[in-house]
C-alpha cells in the first residue's frame, strides 16, 4: 500500500486530504506544517508527499527544497496543493523541485487521478 | 504644513483665517477664538501620503470582505444543492433496497449519491479558503488601526509602539466561487 504524507496547517483540509486518499486505497500520514513533515518525513518513506504551500514555521517550497536535498526523497513525487495560483509562486515551486501545482479546492476524483499518474 | 499659518506661531498673536485656507484648503478654519480642540485636531492631522496609503489599505480589505462574502455564498449553497442531491438519491437507493419486487437496486443511484458527496467535499474546503481570507485581512487592517494610533499619537507611554506589519503580498486566495482549480503537472 502506498503511503502519502499530507501537510496542511488547517485541519479541515487536512480531514478532507485524509478522507479523499484513504478511500482511492492509500496510507495517509499527516502534518501540520513544513517543519513537522520533514521531521516525520526523515524517519521514513513515502511514495509521495502533497502539501500545502502557506504555512508557518516551514511552507511548502520550502519543505520540497529541505526534501529533495534528502537521499530518500531526491526523486519522491511533490504535489503543492495551495490557494496561490500566480505564474511567480507556480515558476518557485518548480524551481524547488515540486512535481505538481494544485490550486485549491481540489476535486477528489482529479486529485487521486493526478497521484495515481505520479506516483510509483 | 505651515504651522504658522494656521496657528499663528508659538505665540498667541491673532491669525487671519483666510490665508491658511488659501494656501491649504483642507485647512480647518482657525479663528483666534477657536477651541484648543480644534487647533489639536489641525496638528494631528494625516499627512497626505500617509492618508492615501491607509485608503488603499482598507480598500483592498473591503475588496477582500466582499469576496469572503461571495466565498460562503456559493459554497452555502453548492453544499445545499449536493446535500439535497445525494439525499434524494440515498433515498431512491433505500426504496429500492426495501422493495426487491420493483428489481434490484440501481448502482447508478449509488454513483449519483458518492458524486454529491465528492463535490460536497470540495465545497466544505470553504473554510480553509475562507480562513485564509480572514486571516490576511486582519493583519491588513491591524496595521492600518496600529499606524493610525502612531501617526496621531505617537509612541506609547511605555516605549515604542507595536505596529503590526502589513501583508507584503496580494491577497494568496483570488477565489471567490468553490469550483475546483487548476492542476500542473511540471
Amino acid at each position: 500500500m502506498h503511503s502519502i504524507l499530507a501537510v496542511d496547517d488547517s485541519a479541515s483540509m487536512r480531514q478532507m486530504v485524509s478522507f479523499t486518499l484513504r478511500n482511492a486505497g492509500f496510507n495517509v500520514v499527516e502534518a501540520v506544517d513544513g517543519q513537522d513533515a520533514f521531521d516525520k518525513a526523515s524517519g521514513r518513506s513515502f511514495s509521495l508527499v502533497l502539501t500545502d504551500q502557506n504555512m508557518p514555521r516551514l511552507d511548502g517550497i520550502g519543505l520540497t527544497k529541505k526534501l529533495r536535498e534528502h537521499p530518500n526523497f531526491k526523486t519522491t513525487p511533490i504535489l503543492i496543493l495551495t490557494t496561490e495560483s500566480s505564474d511567480q509562486m507556480k515558476q518557485a515551486g518548480r524551481a524547488a523541485g515540486a512535481t505538481g501545482w494544485l490550486v485549491k479546492p481540489f476535486d477528489p476524483a482529479k486529485l487521486v487521478e493526478v497521484i495515481g499518474k505520479v506516483i510509483r | 504644513m505651515n504651522h504658522s499659518l494656521a496657528f499663528g506661531g508659538q505665540g498667541d498673536a491673532p491669525v487671519d483665517p483666510l490665508p491658511a485656507r488659501l494656501s491649504n484648503p483642507g485647512a480647518p478654519l482657525l479663528t483666534p477664538d477657536c477651541p484648543d480642540s480644534h487647533r489639536q485636531a489641525a496638528a494631528m492631522a494625516l499627512p497626505p501620503l500617509a492618508a492615501t496609503d491607509l485608503q488603499d489599505h482598507l480598500m483592498v480589505a473591503s475588496n477582500d470582505l466582499e469576496r469572503l462574502q461571495r466565498l460562503l455564498a456559493d459554497a452555502c449553497d453548492t453544499l445545499m444543492q449536493h446535500h439535497h442531491g445525494a439525499d434524494q438519491a440515498v433515498k431512491r437507493l433505500a426504496a429500492q433496497i426495501t422493495a426487491p419486487a420493483q428489481g434490484q437496486p440501481n448502482s447508478d443511484e449509488a454513483r449519483a449519491a458518492l458524486q454529491h458527496l465528492a463535490c460536497a467535499i470540495t465545497a466544505l474546503q470553504f473554510q480553509d479558503l475562507a480562513s485564509q481570507l480572514v486571516d490576511h485581512t486582519h493583519r491588513r487592517l491591524r496595521s492600518c488601526a496600529d499606524r493610525l494610533a502612531y501617526d496621531t499619537m505617537g509612541e506609547d507611554e511605555d516605549g515604542a509602539a507595536l505596529i503590526c506589519a502589513a501583508p507584503d503580498r496580494p491577497n494568496p486566495v483570488t477565489q471567490d466561487e468553490m469550483d475546483a482549480g487548476s492542476i500542473e503537472l511540471f
